[in-house]
């Protein structure tokens, strides 16, 4: 397996440890004093995208993640996952519910998807940051629910995302939506 | 890499050599001489954790030296008297934010100088670059207390292992075997020195004695302490100053030391310089000491974030 010095460590790259791939967020080349060097590195878990902060001894050697990253159209849904196809092969591969966790909210026929691929597995679905989305289920707004500060209601997407959206925005509207956060950025005309 | 527009990058220029310049005379009116210890020596500095660049030379190997110490300790027991040197030193491997394998070192020694005294000048030349500043003064331990909340003396390397994963600190495993000053060098790089001189010059001070170098170590309360500081300013270290320990003794047993731990760390040993254990033998005077990084002092007088902005040319464009 190819590895890497923590002195050759760069934003973007992506690493294995302990069996799981993470991308190197940011690095710090740290050495105090007198002491020992380290580096104090943030990484971001590929697949479950939760940030650690971990320190490698100065020099030691660190493998590589076997990652490929590919941009695959949504086909359809399965009962055990989605099918996914690759624009210029047509190649089809289908990601199990497992893999596809919190993002499954965000997968809408026929858009196109970032899949990761590790040691040879689809593994990640990543959709992109902004979605159009139309608003499948939301109460009428109430008039007079602002004085009270609550200006959001609870809404659901046509990909089975619930999320807030303001009072005046109405069921079959479209709306887009921020995919890091879920949260609401403005209605779509 | 440098972003930093041409024409900005000229004034830092032509302001570095300005600096040089002040440093000449903040100097020259103390009375302190310029020396030129040779760069290039048959051996250099023995640190645990500091790696030299070696040169071939027709029939040796020979190294780039990592500050100018020995040979100006050499000087001094030659009675020379007050000296300093303003020169490139060099540490294999050191590449960061604020590292570059070569940098610019200020050094110099003071004889009969208290402990006291040296911190008060260290403090005035750094105001030199970074203007006048408060002044704060923290204990190793202090510091550790402050800002940690532990007290690191009765604490074992398990005990320190344990306060990491409580904080969510992943270490690496060989860690352990490197013993406390690792760990406790992890907790200080991580917790304290970002709060380190946030609006003021702050003193960290009475190093754990494992921790001494080449300094003076002294009983302080229920402990051995190093009479060695460091300076900082806005979470970056920027000077290391001791006590000089002038016994030939306790310094070859030092060498001893470094070089065992070298081994441990899987690193080779590097040779005892025998001139200078020789010229303390000789007799070294009681004097203090300080090196000053002058190029982390370029990057707080301008505001910038990473070292390759005030050099001509950093390592991977040298």
């Amino acid at each position: 397996m190819a590895y890497v010095n923590t002195n050759e460590f760069k934003s973007g790259m992506k690493i294995e440890i302990d069996g799981n791939p993470y991308l190197i967020v940011n690095n710090e080349f740290v050495k105090p004093g007198k002491g020992q060097a380290f580096n104090r590195v943030r990484l971001k878990h590929l697949l479950t995208a939760r940030v650690i902060e971990r320190t490698f001894k100065s020099g030691e050697k660190v493998d590589l993640a076997d990652v490929l990253e590919t941009q695959m159209r949504m086909l359809y849904r399965e009962p055990d996952g989605v099918v996914f196809m690759d624009d210029n092969s047509f190649e089809q591969l289908k990601i199990t519910s497992d893999h596809l966790g919190e993002t499954d909210q965000w997968l809408k026929e026929d858009l196109v998807y970032e899949i990761l691929i590790y040691n040879g597995e689809p593994v990640a679905v990543v959709p992109p940051t902004f979605l159009e989305l139309k608003i499948t289920e939301t109460d009428p707004g109430v008039r007079g629910d602002t004085a009270s500060g609550r200006v959001l209601k609870p809404a659901i997407t046509e990909t089975g995302a619930k999320v807030l959206i303001p009072i005046f925005v109405d069921q079959g509207e479209i709306v887009k939506v921020d995919t890091r956060t879920g949260e609401y950025v403005s209605r779509v005309q | 890499m440098n972003t930093s527009p041409v024409s900005n990058r000229i004034a830092i220029l032509k302001d570095r050599a300005q600096m040089l310049a002040k440093t000449r005379a903040f100097f020259s009116a103390r009375n302190v001489t310029e020396v030129d210890c040779p760069i290039v020596s048959a051996s250099a500095s023995v640190d645990a954790h500091i790696d030299l660049i070696p040169v071939e030379d027709v029939t040796s190997r020979r190294y780039l030296h990592s500050s100018p110490e020995y040979g100006m300790k050499r000087l001094l027991s030659e009675g020379i008297g007050d000296i300093y040197q303003l020169s490139h030193v060099f540490r294999l491997g050191e590449k960061g934010r604020r590292h570059n394998p070569e940098f610019m070192m200020s050094e110099w020694y003071r004889i009969g100088f208290s402990f006291e005294e040296m911190i008060q000048e260290t403090l005035e030349y750094i105001e030199m670059f970074v203007g006048e500043q408060p002044h704060e003064y923290l204990s190793y331990r202090e510091a550790l207390q402050k800002f940690v909340g532990i007290d690191y003396v009765p604490m074992t390397v398990q005990d320190l292992v344990a306060f990491c994963r409580e904080r969510e600190v992943l270490l690496y495993d060989e860690i352990v075997s490197e013993g406390k000053d690792a760990l406790l060098n992890v907790i200080l790089a991580k917790f304290v020195e970002p709060n380190l001189g946030k609006d003021r010059l702050t003193v960290l001070m009475h190093y754990p004695a494992t921790q001494c170098a080449l300094a003076k170590v002294i009983r302080k309360g229920d402990e051995d302490v190093a009479e060695r500081f460091e300076v900082y300013y806005r979470g970056v270290e920027l000077a290391n100053g001791y006590h000089e320990l002038t016994d030939a003794e306790d310094q070859r047993h030092r060498f001893e030391e470094a070089n065992e731990q070298r081994v441990l760390l899987g690193k080779k040993k590097l040779p005892p310089d025998e001139n200078f254990l020789s010229a303390l033998e000789v007799g070294l005077p009681d004097c203090c000491g300080v090196a000053v990084g002058f190029d982390r002092l370029m990057m707080l007088k301008h505001g910038v974030e990473d070292i390759d902005t005030v050099l001509p040319f950093d390592w991977d464009r040298a």
